[in-house]
């Protein structure tokens, strides 16, 4: 009998990746056989992130579930470390999650769709195995198995859109997507070689970054070095997290997208940017990271105003969430900037929060989009009368993100705030005046589009799937939960930002 | 005494029960949101006898050094976050509770609200019925409330901080309950916004507090400013920051401008708001905050000319306006600035002790014209030049409704006017004497419009609109009749009655107990004023004997800037349109045509336009590269030299 925790990080890999290759030889005619074995590797994969969520021991803390199955040994020395910390049990339970909703979502894909689920479930595969490993070989490796497929995603599923002032087809935004990140991806890889020449300098070459972690304490990395390493780091990882200015892949990323890509994307793939950061640039180059710090703050809360106020003036739905995230990512490189324990905690928790809140609108928005063809927030309105659940469920969605009290949204932007006023308190208020811009444009879309009285042309309109509604308010209660109850979480989370901050 | 958490819990059970079971549910669930208010008002009971038998002695009790009131206190943790253990050190982690805090201030205001509350689901119960809605606007304000008592209650500013913020959902979703039409919905964006802009300083006044106290613990936060381990800069900054999020909550300028629109709500809604819950948030903070405001005397002055402006800028419209609602709205405006005056004035019994009975007489008052709209089947506004003489179809709401009035506007041995004179008295007192002058214009006034509303509406020749009207169902008349009692005897608990008690003043007092005060100058003032108004009122709206027109033409040009409400609202429309919007709409082409089509595209154009021209050079005729080979070759040759000379 196998020890369950001594492989349930592989296998956590190993489930959706080989539901990957399976899914291959499914017939190619059965839409539904595809979606239901895509339901089955995801409820695995869910039922595995809950279980490798509960059994970790937050009292203990430190790198759990660990286990390492050697590759390429001396002198090049890459193994495929698995191994979970507090930070990253948090998000592979939130991938658990969104994979789950994105799947169930997208019953609605009906052309190749045996091949859209080949690549959605490799997507989600590769962001659970970012989370997990500890080698930064095979992390820049399952780093590009997550991006890669994003661009088959958008530009074989997607959808164009002409905005009359300018178009937006899908190829283009599949194409500006993919080039941006891989930009992002060389900065990285810059940065990991770097370190990895360092620890060869030093006399023992890995990429193992709790053994990096350990040459760096020793000072094998130099000051110089970290100075010009973390912001190969924090830019590479940075663009996947939508830091400004090179956040409008996302944006476009979106509109483009069929809807459970864009719950994937905004959900849990800006999650590995931040992800990114904390674990691979703070923890091998805190020096640099000292210093730079201030920058990041400066651009996160410039993510946070202008990704706000941008969203003002959006039309088309996706456009106002998308922006949105960049203004909700802008808070998580805010907290995570502040080096503040309470500050890099609310920033993770924001990653859980946002990650199920705004996959939740993307849902929803899917919803409206398939059956009115149209996501023009100045056409639609009075939604409310034929789409009951829907615009209940996206108001939900939507109070979360403009930071409502009693839902997680609220706890973790809090939690920013607190960390921002102890170390850059004219941010924090700028801040706290950006989550009041974001009232602004909820409130305009939801009394725009929402409520009213309805054309007739939309008085066909039915309301959402029993799909979509389960997955809906699956997902607003785990908001509300965990807006009323953030300890379990927050146990975990803190005992990831310890070890974290422990260099600072 | 533990069981007043229940209070709220009671109510926000009700909430999702409501949603979910609607459908099965009697009545659409409305008894289930009317049980817990129920339940919550008989807990209060409880709450109380046990508080007035409570000693300091008890555990969890104890006077309180600085208020000196009994102060019981109850917590449990809800959630700690940065490093764990480290607690102590206020730089690496933050500790919330679940937490109670339970002083006279609380008990009276948990009365208020559970009471009022009640009254008007009671009441709703007949105004609602045939609505589409009905179960969802039960569900609604049995949220509303738990909201509401969620702050009177809260013990740490966090806790509070989410209670305000659900009230101004809970708002929202009333005032906007109708959202069909254009103007509910407007009114319900409007009054979440507004108050959100105050509530930014209310959450940086939290976190400055926080910086510099260590804790999001209230009582910690009051030691640490009375004892002076604040530094008077960061006190009165402090201060000025909640005190923006009280402005925007109760209403006062420049935050007024939601107000009067949020009457678009279902009007039993409009009484819940302007009695019991939202706007008196923002005084509840003030009082419960109090010992900040007394650390800074800067802060004191601040509130109390906002709120001498707010009274008596809000009476002069009110006087004008001709909607019944508008006008009872702009009373509240008015009156909650007299209690922000009087806090600012350090007459903080006064200013409670006025928030209760305003309370129970705007909560009648608006009763009373939902009554109206009942009577006379009117939806939205009730302009009062098209109602009138409504007391012979309507005689019991005449006399609730009058005696509203009466005591909002003052008249002696009604609740309103004892209030209002301890308003006057600490004004006078504490203040500079041009303070005094305009409170005491402020308070004829205020006898004015009321007496307006309540000749034009009632008494003097029929309106149009009247002529179909009727009275209200039984349900209705009696809880105002409930609400009309408290209205003209809540006062005379201020009395120092024979026995135990030692009035309103020894029970709810900050610092030292209060004994009953009256000075016979001012109330001989104050009574000529409102009996004055009243009386003029009846001479010009009921009997019609003197004619004001001749008034109104010499006073156009004033009337049209108060009639415009001296155009607040159109100021901010116009930096909406003329400001916000630009600027965010040339943000976002600024994010497409210059971020993204230049940024991002142009470096893309560029790679291929560069792609382009040297494709040129790649002919595929052999003599060029060979040419380009011996260029290089020479070129290197000489670099090799230059580097080893």
């Amino acid at each position: 009998m196998v020890n369950f925790d001594q492989v349930s990080l592989l296998l956590l890999v190993l489930v959706p990746l080989s539901g990957a290759v399976l899914a291959m030889f499914l017939p190619k005619d059965r839409p539904r056989d595809a979606w239901q074995f895509a339901i089955f590797i995801a409820v695995i994969s869910l039922a595995l992130s809950i279980a490798i969520f509960i059994r970790y021991d937050y009292g203990m803390g430190g790198v759990q579930f660990a286990r390492e199955y050697a590759w390429i040994g001396h002198p090049i020395n890459i193994s495929l470390d698995f191994g979970l910390n507090g930070i990253g049990a948090p998000l592979v339970l939130l991938n658990g999650i969104v994979l789950m909703g994105a799947v169930l979502i997208s019953q609605t894909i009906v052309r190749r769709t045996r091949d859209f689920f080949v690549l959605l479930l490799a997507l989600g595969a590769g962001v659970y195995g970012v989370f997990i490993v500890r080698d930064l070989f095979f992390l820049f490796f399952f780093y590009e198995l997550a991006v890669l497929p994003m661009y088959l995603l958008v530009g074989v599923w997607g959808s164009s859109t002409d905005f009359t002032l300018f178009l937006r087809t899908k190829e283009y935004g599949a194409m500006k997507l993919m080039l941006v990140l891989v930009g992002g991806s060389v900065l990285i890889w810059i940065g990991i070689l770097a370190a990895y020449v360092a620890s060869s300098r030093a006399g023992s070459p890995t990429f193992n970054i709790d053994e990096l972690v350990q040459l760096q304490q020793a000072g094998a990395f130099s000051r110089s070095m970290q100075l010009w390493v973390f912001p190969m780091f924090a830019l590479g990882f940075g663009v996947l997290a939508g830091l400004w200015p090179f956040h409008t892949w996302s944006p476009d990323g979106h509109v483009a997208a069929p809807t459970g890509v864009s719950m994937l994307h905004a959900g849990v793939l800006m999650k590995l940017g931040a992800f990114g950061i904390i674990q691979v640039g703070m923890a091998l180059t805190p020096e640099g990271a000292e210093v730079w710090m201030p920058v990041l703050i400066g651009l996160g809360t410039v993510n946070v105003i202008y990704g706000a106020i941008s969203a003002m003036s959006q039309t088309d739905l996706k456009y106002v969430i998308g922006y949105s995230s960049v203004s909700h990512m802008g808070y998580v490189l805010m907290g995570i900037a502040t080096l503040h324990p309470v500050g890099l905690a609310g920033a993770v928790l924001q990653m859980f929060s946002h990650g199920i809140m705004t996959a939740l609108m993307f849902a929803m928005v899917g919803a409206i989009y398939e059956r009115a063809h149209i996501r023009d927030s100045m056409i639609l309105n009075g939604l409310i009368k034929r789409m009951g659940v829907t615009t209940f469920l996206f108001a939900a969605a939507g109070l979360a993100s403009l930071g409502l009290p009693g839902m997680s949204g609220f706890i973790a932007e809090f939690m920013v705030f607190t960390g921002a006023f102890r170390t850059y308190w004219p941010l924090a208020v700028l801040g706290v005046i950006g989550a009041a811009i974001t009232a602004v444009y909820i409130l305009r879309l939801l009394a725009r589009s929402f409520f009213g009285e309805a054309d007739p042309q939309w008085a066909n309109l039915t309301d959402a799937s029993t799909v979509e509604k389960g997955v809906g308010t699956a997902f607003v209660l785990i908001l509300i939960a965990v807006g009323i109850w953030p300890s379990p979480l927050l146990r975990v989370i803190n005992t990831g930002v310890e070890g974290a901050l422990a260099a600072f | 005494m533990t069981l007043a958490f229940l209070i709220p819990v009671l109510s926000f059970v009700a909430c999702p029960l409501i949603i979910l079971f609607q459908r099965w549910l009697p009545m659409r669930g409305a008894p289930v949101a009317i049980l817990a208010i129920g339940g919550g008002f008989v807990i209060w009971v409880v709450v109380l006898a046990a508080f007035l038998g409570a000693s300091p002695a008890d555990t969890a009790c104890a006077i309180n050094s600085i208020t000196g009131a009994l102060t019981c206190h109850f917590s449990t943790t809800w959630f700690e976050a940065g490093i764990p253990g480290a607690l102590e050190s206020v730089d690496q982690a933050i500790h919330l509770d679940w937490g109670i805090l339970i002083d006279p201030l609380t008990v009276v205001l948990l009365g208020l609200i559970t009471f009022v509350a009640l009254g008007v689901q009671l009441y709703s119960l007949e105004y609602m019925k045939g609505d589409a809605r009905f179960g969802w606007y039960f569900a609604w304000q049995a949220l509303f409330v738990a909201a509401m008592l969620t702050l009177a209650l809260a013990d740490n500013f966090l806790l509070l901080y989410i209670a305000w913020e659900l009230v101004g959902l809970c708002s929202y979703l009333l005032i906007g309950f109708w959202f069909e039409n254009p103007g509910p919905r407007e009114a319900a964006k409007k009054a979440f916004v507004v108050t959100r802009i105050g509530d930014v300083g209310l959450l940086v006044g939290i976190l400055l507090l926080w910086v510099n106290v260590g804790s999001f613990s209230m009582s910690e936060a009051f030691e640490a400013a009375q004892s002076g381990a604040l530094s008077s800069g960061v006190t009165t900054t402090a201060a000025i920051l909640l005190l923006l999020g009280a402005m925007g909550k109760s209403a006062q300028f420049p935050f007024h401008v939601w107000l009067p629109d949020a009457m678009e709500g279902p009007t039993p809604v409009s009484a819940l708001i302007h009695a019991a819950t939202m706007v008196i948030a923002g005084v509840y903070l003030v009082a419960r905050a109090y010992p900040i405001f007394a650390a800074s005397p800067e802060a004191l002055m601040v509130i109390a000319i906002i709120g001498l402006i707010t009274a008596l800028g809000a009476a002069t419209i009110a006087l004008v306006s001709t909607d019944l609602k508008r006008i009872l709205a702009y009373s509240t405006i008015s009156h909650l600035g007299l209690m922000m005056l009087s806090l600012g004035a350090l007459g903080w019994t006064a200013a409670v002790f006025h928030l209760m009975a305003h309370g129970f007489a705007k909560a009648l008052l608006f009763l009373g014209a939902g009554s109206v709209m009942h009577g006379v089947g009117a939806h939205g506004d009730v302009d009062i030049r098209r109602v009138g003489g409504l007391r012979r179809a309507m005689p019991l709401t005449a006399v609730v409704f009058s005696i509203g009035a009466l005591s909002l506007g003052g008249i002696p041995v009604l609740a309103g006017f004892w209030s209002k004179d301890e308003i006057l008295l600490e004004v006078a007192g504490n203040l500079p004497i041009v303070f005094i002058v305009l409170t005491l214009l402020t308070a004829g006034l205020s006898a004015l419009y009321m007496a307006r509303a309540m000749f034009v509406v009632f008494f003097g020749p029929e309106g149009e609109d009247s002529v179909h009207a009727h009275e209200s169902p039984l349900l209705m008349v009696g809880v105002m009749s409930a609400l009309a009692v408290l209205a003209v005897g809540f006062g005379w608990i201020a009395f120092d009655w024979p026995g135990e008690f030692g009035g309103f003043g020894s029970f709810v007092f900050y610092g030292h107990a209060e004994g009953f005060h009256f000075n016979i100058l001012l109330a001989v003032l104050s009574i000529i004023l409102a009996v004055g108004a009243f009386l003029g009122a009846w001479l010009v709206y009921a009997r019609r004997s003197v004619s004001i027109e001749s008034w109104r033409t010499r006073l156009r040009p004033v009337l049209r800037v108060v009639e415009n409400r001296y155009y607040v609202d159109e100021t901010y429309q116009w930096v909406i349109d003329r400001v916000v919007l630009v600027v965010s709409s040339k943000l976002a082409t600024f994010d497409r045509a210059g971020v993204n089509d230049l940024g991002v595209n142009g470096p893309g154009h560029a790679v291929r336009k560069a792609g382009f021209a040297l494709r040129l050079h790649v002919t595929g005729h052999v003599s060029v590269y060979a040419l380009a080979v011996a260029l290089g070759v020479v070129g290197l040759a000489v670099f090799w030299w230059l580097r080893s000379a």
